[in-house]
């Protein structure tokens, strides 16, 4: 190069252009590694990085056979991307055939003015299915978690349901939500540059736990068994509704709870929220002539009568504090186990007078009325006793026939429990374990005993008393072929709601007993609301708890009366 | 030895390279198994509510008096079998285990 060099001038030129170019490289490299560093690395971040927070799958619900009562299961949710449909009205048409709804709905969602529209939540696994089939532009699915109750309406008032969030709103869902939700947990996913997923930043991380599974003290069976039973009984007197509860009198474990009309938790919105509750421990009534067996129990355990005393049934009347007690059968002098067996009020009345108030109160105290059990179910009332600084003149002779007080189905079953069990006043129980995922027991209910109302002579005598009632008196309709049934029936009149007085038409017929009465397995409360033509207790509710008790003791292997004997020689090792 | 040294430099960073490249591969391995054992965990939950929906009580009452034209069992029909035996001496308690329950503390108990 020389100083003549015709190219130098443009040699320079190129130079400092080359040179110019680096340095707005540099100072362009300055600025994205220095001075924007923090800001575009946490952008990178974001783009290479996605937290997403997993839930465990909430746990399942299981009978005391390990039968599934209800389960969680992943099911896709459409969703739609309004911006990039290009004929909405079409994909609205394809995504009806599948989803079973009206296109105009679809459409309307598919032309709203957003970034991204739910169209269906928890579909079917079918329909999921046809919906990969059909694969339409901004359309698209993601899995979420549905509650599935493959029994359809059985037990549905004590399963309760949960939310489409997967939170528990009623019934054993919501009382043990915490025990059944799953564990949340944040994840970090590395993604490439075509956004899948490469793997989550730690190899060694756990997936969250799923929830805890919750069995029951329920059997699947006995349950089925009430729920039939009682479901054609009210369908046959027409009657508003029903009751039938089912309970192991020496633990307090509920067997059965059956609620009529039942729903379906599948489909909670098909019906109003009143069809929810779980009336056995929600609604309280007047339980009529069933108060009696307790009245009897309080005389028994007072030894103000005896089985044989004599009490006069005033020929059918009898006025008290102005007001009259009928007894639907007339009669002179009976023996206190007759007064029980042909539910003669003027004689419970009398019973009732003799105790006095204070005893006949701390009795019906003490058998667990006016007062929540603390079962282990949302929702339960505590019924209602009054003190007696509140009873009036006539308010001792009206509880004796279950009047002027009110109870629940539950609080029934298990008083008359206590009379079964010999005298022991149970707390009852739905659930029996709470296990997580590797069958470690975190909950384990068993029998707890609240109180002793009574004595075992007392509960003895008055089984034998109870079982008059089914041979000899109104409830004979509750008897069960083979073997030996103590109960009581009970019919209320309900207040009617225009007068504020007792309806002459509206009904309560219940009965309430166990069996086999020499070693009770079962006691049953059945409750008929409000059917119609007759209404005696004996006449619609004895039979049903005939029909759950014929079908479930031999299920449970309870032998009848004569039971065939085999004499077989047992090694000490083959012993049950 | 120049050469010996870049040729060791080389190894190395080629295996470095490779192993990068090879837990990628192994990183989307993982996630296709991943993927499919979600998908088989949904087929097995769905065919347990399958099972659990066709063993329900009422289906199965249904199907054997309808399709199988059975019935119920009348009286007399279930004989129960009761098997006298001589149980050893330290045979369990009848009853089961009783607690009290822990709001009832000042029950009366005998």
């Amino acid at each position: 190069m020389t100083a003549n060099d015709p190219h130098r001038l443009r040699r320079v030129v190129v130079a400092c252009v080359l040179m110019l170019g680096f340095v707005g490289v540099l100072c362009r490299l300055f600025t994205l590694q220095v001075l924007q560093a923090a800001e575009l690395t946490a952008r990178a971040d974001r783009q290479h990085r996605k937290t997403v927070t997993v839930e465990g799958s909430r746990g399942g619900i299981y009978d005391r056979q390990g039968k599934v009562l209800a389960i969680n299961m992943d099911v896709p949710s459409v969703f739609g991307v309004p911006a990039s449909l290009e004929n909405p009205s079409g994909v609205a048409r394809d995504l009806a055939r599948v989803l079973h709804v009206k296109a105009d709905e679809i459409e309307r969602k598919l032309r709203q003015e957003r970034s991204f529209v739910w169209i269906a939540r928890k579909l079917d696994p079918e329909q999921g299915r046809s919906l990969e089939g059909l694969s339409l532009e901004g359309i698209g699915t993601v899995m979420e978690g549905r509650r599935f109750y493959p029994k359809g309406p059985l037990l549905a008032h004590v399963l309760g349901f949960s939310g489409m969030d997967g939170q528990g709103l009623e019934g054993i869902e919501r009382r043990y939500d915490s025990f059944l939700r799953g564990e949340k947990q944040l994840v970090v996913l590395q993604r490439d540059a075509l956004g899948r997923t490469v793997f989550p930043k730690g190899l060694n991380e756990q997936a969250p736990s799923p929830g805890r599974s919750v069995v029951l003290t329920i059997d699947e069976v006995i349950q089925y068994i009430a729920e039939k039973e009682l479901d054609e009984a009210v369908a046959a007197t027409r009657a508003k509704g029903g009751v039938a509860v089912v309970m192991e009198p020496r633990t307090g474990a509920v067997l059965a709870l059956a609620i009529s009309p039942k729903f379906d938790p599948n489909a909670v919105r098909a019906v109003s929220p009143d069809r929810w509750r779980n009336r056995a421990l929600t609604d309280a009534y007047e339980p009529g002539s069933t108060m009696k067996v307790f009245i009897a129990a309080a005389a028994l355990e007072e030894k103000v009568m005896d089985p044989g005393t004599l009490i006069h049934g005033e020929n059918g009347q009898m006025t008290v504090a102005g007001t009259v007690i009928h007894d639907h059968e007339k009669s002179g002098w009976i023996t206190f186990s007759q007064v029980i067996q042909k539910s003669s009020n003027i004689g419970a009345a009398k019973t009732a007078m003799a105790l006095g108030e204070e005893r006949v109160h701390r009795y019906i105290r003490a058998f667990g009325f006016g007062e929540k059990s603390d079962i282990d179910l949302p929702g339960e009332a505590a019924g209602l006793v009054k003190e007696t600084k509140h009873w009036g003149r006539r308010s001792l002779a009206s509880m004796a026939i279950g009047q002027e007080i009110g109870v629940t189905a539950l609080q029934l079953v298990t008083a008359v429990s206590a009379v079964a069990n010999g005298g022991w006043l149970m707390k009852p129980y739905v659930v029996s374990e709470v296990h997580d995922g590797k069958g470690q027991a975190v909950v384990q209910n068993g029998p707890q005993v609240r109180r002793r109302p009574i004595s075992v002579e007392t509960a003895k005598t008055l089984t034998g008393i109870l079982e008059g009632v089914v041979t000899n008196g109104t409830g004979g309709k509750a008897a069960v072929p083979g073997y030996r049934v103590a109960g009581k029936t009970g019919t209320a009149q309900k207040i009617d709601p225009q007068t504020g007085a007792y309806s002459p038409t509206l009904f309560v017929g219940s009965f309430t007993g166990f069996v086999p009465a020499e070693d009770p397995r079962l006691a049953i409360v059945v409750i008929i609301d409000e059917p119609h033509a007759e209404a005696w207790g004996g006449v619609v509710a004895a039979p049903v708890f005939r029909r759950i008790a014929e079908q479930a003791l031999p299920y449970l292997g309870v032998s009848s009366r004569a039971p065939v004997k085999l004499a077989m020689a047992m090694g000490p090792e083959e012993a049950p | 030895m120049k050469t010996v040294a870049f040729a060791v430099v080389m190894v190395l960073l080629l295996l470095y390279v490779w192993e990068r490249v090879d837990i990628v591969r192994v990183g989307y391995q993982v996630e296709r198994l991943k993927s499919k054992k979600v998908a088989l965990q949904r087929e097995s939950d769905e065919l347990r509510v399958k099972v659990s929906a066709l063993t329900a009580p009422e289906r199965i009452a249904h199907a054997a008096a309808d399709k199988l034209g059975m019935m119920p069992p009348g009286q007399g029909q279930i004989v129960l079998v009761r098997v006298e035996t001589t149980l050893p001496t330290n045979a369990g308690p009848a009853m089961p285990e009783l607690r009290l329950a822990k709001n009832e503390v000042g029950g009366r108990m005998p």
